[in-house]
């Protein structure tokens, strides 16, 4: 099994194209660090921390005072005054202005691993097929489901190496940037009940890439399964990029029906548990986390039923 | 020697939608046989080596490979084969080293030695680090049985390896896999339209047509005829009085003046001397007696009663 993924990583890495993307992702993460340093970052650094937060609890107090107000954004501002004063009574500095400013905000680029990985994931079967490589494959000492699962793997680990490379590229840029101080900052955040606390910043990052990466191991099975049932590298990597834009747009759509909860879309993004704002009320994380599951099997049992079963006749 | 079959098909058929591509094959080869595997295009050849190597499913019957079962026992039936079905395809971003690397990792038991070995076997030592991409058609072939090889297999299959050799080419194949036969006990199954190239590569021969196996026997009674059935050319004079006289005679099949005095004569081979005594006692003066081997595509032909090849 062991040298099935390394088969399978071979595959993977003595490609240019594979390189090709590596070396964009690292761009990609360079260039939206340097121009947010550039616009945005500088600035904060210049006039100090205290009056920047100073200057937002009075922002927010303003808005605070119209009346037509819901709950939610209400609760949601008030919370971000009382992080604030804790900031200000504590004398611990915003990330604004720090290297953790850009690497936080780099965290929202691992849609772009998603997508670079949908692109490996979407040749991995069907590229067999097409290059006719497959019949050679399928006819060693080695089961069909130990190749499809081996395939399976070393994709899981070219979207791992796509994180590590997003984590270590932001941070160094933004320690150049922002200078490397500040790494021990702690997070100030608010809890659900709206206490106010502090916690480990590199921690939380993690949580954040780990909650993400649910979304991206659900596309990875998606593409893999099309790549599998139809034989068509363009089709899996196509229609897996379509419904990873898609589905946000027509969930909007459907959010009046009450069975558009069911849907993966609605509970591929595991951070709407985060800030308390689902998309439809009454759902729960274990609700998610159950879609999720079901679906993860569907796609997978799907792959592997037709990778197994099928006749290899091209 | 083992007297298990290497192979064996018992009652394979492939139904794909309502037709039976291959339709109840049986067939045992023996080991250390070159085996081949004759009909015209369409008939099934690639079809049945798919069922074989399991790339394809088995519709009814069961192919059992050194008896392990390739449909219950894959892993175990499919270590003793390497194959190449139709063109060896192999991964064009790699090298070819690489992809000798790639399928010694998935039997155990390969090492690196072995690799080097099958590479200098096959005579691409100065090429084997560049990417097959570069490769000519020639190269790619031989990486082709370099990869069937590598893990010592007991049975190589080959699907029309003779395509896009040219007559140097297919020699070479030719010696190579007899001296594989005589030196490692390999048997060998070899598929092909050509029948001029089975006639010298094979011990035995299976014609198969439409799907359905016609004939199976050893390449010398496919190219003579069996005892019974031979055609012999007797030149004698006067002719005419020559072809009376076999006329007459038993156990001729068939007789006929192919030219002047020439005659053609199909008969049992204990019927020929008693065929010449009849004739010179009919005062018929007999100038030569000579056995005509069929051309393989005659026998084939007749076989398959006109069934066109290739
Ligand atoms: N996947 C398939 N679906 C339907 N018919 C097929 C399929 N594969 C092969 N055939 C048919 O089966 C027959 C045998 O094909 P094949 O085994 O490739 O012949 P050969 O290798 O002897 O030239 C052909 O008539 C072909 O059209
Ligand atoms: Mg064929």
């Amino acid at each position: 099994m062991v040298n099935l993924v390394l088969n399978e990583n071979m595959k993977i890495y003595r490609r240019l194209r594979t390189w090709i993307l590596i070396g964009l992702m690292i761009a990609f993460v360079l260039f939206v660090n340097i121009m947010n340093w550039h616009f945005d970052g500088k600035s904060a650094q210049g006039k100090g921390w205290r009056t920047e937060l100073q200057k937002e609890i009075t922002q927010w107090n303003e808005v605070l005072k119209q009346p037509k107000l819901d709950k939610q954004t209400k609760k949601y501002y008030q919370q971000q005054i009382a992080i604030n004063e804790y900031h200000l009574e504590q004398n611990i500095r915003s990330t604004e202005g720090t290297l953790w400013d850009g690497v936080n905000g780099s965290a929202g680029m691992m849609i772009v691993i998603t997508i670079f990985t949908i692109i490996i994931v979407g040749d991995s079967v069907a590229g067999e097929f097409s290059s006719g490589t497959i019949k050679l494959l399928l006819i060693r000492p080695a089961s069909r489901t130990k190749i499809l699962v081996s395939k399976y793997i070393s994709l899981l680990l070219f979207g791992i190496l796509l994180l590590l490379t997003l984590f270590v590229v932001s941070v160094v840029i933004n320690g150049i940037l922002f200078g490397f101080g500040h790494m021990d900052l702690p997070l100030i955040k608010a809890t659900a009940e709206g206490q106010v606390v502090e916690s480990n910043m590199l921690l939380n990052l993690w949580k954040t890439y780990m909650l993400n990466s649910v979304s991206t191991v659900m596309y990875v099975s998606m593409a893999f399964m099309i790549s599998s049932a139809f034989r068509s590298s363009a089709m899996a990597i196509g229609l897996s990029i379509v419904s990873l834009f898609a589905g946000n747009i027509v969930m909007q759509a459907l959010q009046r029906f009450d069975w558009s909860k069911y849907l993966l879309f609605a509970n591929t993004d595991l951070t709407q548990y985060l800030s308390g704002l689902p998309f439809q009320e009454g759902m729960t994380l274990s609700f998610s986390i159950t879609v999720l599951i079901v679906y993860f099997t569907l796609f997978n049992l799907i792959s592997w039923l037709i990778f197994t079963r099928r006749d290899v006749a091209s | 020697m083992n007297t298990e079959p290497v192979i064996s098909l018992i009652g394979v058929t492939k139904r794909i939608g309502r037709t039976n591509i291959i339709d109840d094959l049986t067939f045992d080869v023996p080991q250390g046989e070159i085996f081949g595997f004759l009909g015209p295009n369409g008939a099934g050849k690639t079809t049945t080596i798919r069922m074989i190597v399991g790339l394809m499913s088995i519709t009814k019957g069961q192919i059992l490979i050194k008896g392990k079962n390739i449909k219950t026992e894959f892993e175990q039936a499919i270590r003793h084969v390497g194959a190449i079905v139709e063109s060896p395809e192999m991964y064009k971003y790699l090298s070819g080293y690489q992809n000798l690397v790639h399928y010694a990792r998935m039997v155990p038991g390969v090492t690196k030695d072995r690799i080097d070995e099958v590479v200098s076997l096959v005579k691409l030592e100065n090429r084997i680090h560049d990417k097959v991409k570069k490769y000519s058609l020639g190269m790619r072939q031989r990486l082709g049985v370099a990869q069937a090889l590598l893990h010592r297999p007991s049975l190589l299959i080959l699907d029309e390896p003779t395509n896009g050799l040219d007559p140097a080419g297919i020699r070479e194949l030719r010696d190579y896999l007899r001296n594989l036969t005589r030196t490692e006990g390999i048997t060998v199954v070899v598929s092909s339209h050509l029948l001029s190239e089975m006639e010298l590569m094979c011990d035995r021969v299976a014609i198969i047509q439409r799907g359905k196996l016609v004939n199976v026997m050893p390449i010398q009674h496919f190219t003579q005829g069996d005892d019974q059935d031979q055609t012999y050319l007797i030149q004698a004079q006067p002719s005419e009085q020559a072809l009376e006289t076999i006329k007459n005679m038993d156990g001729v099949r068939r007789v006929n003046l192919v030219e002047d005095e020439k005659i053609e004569v199909t008969t049992d081979r204990e019927q020929i001397p008693d065929i010449l005594i009849g004739l010179m006692q009919n005062q018929v003066r007999i100038y030569g007696v000579q056995l005509v081997c069929q051309t393989l595509e005659d026998r084939f032909l007749e076989i398959t009663e006109g069934g066109q090849i290739g």
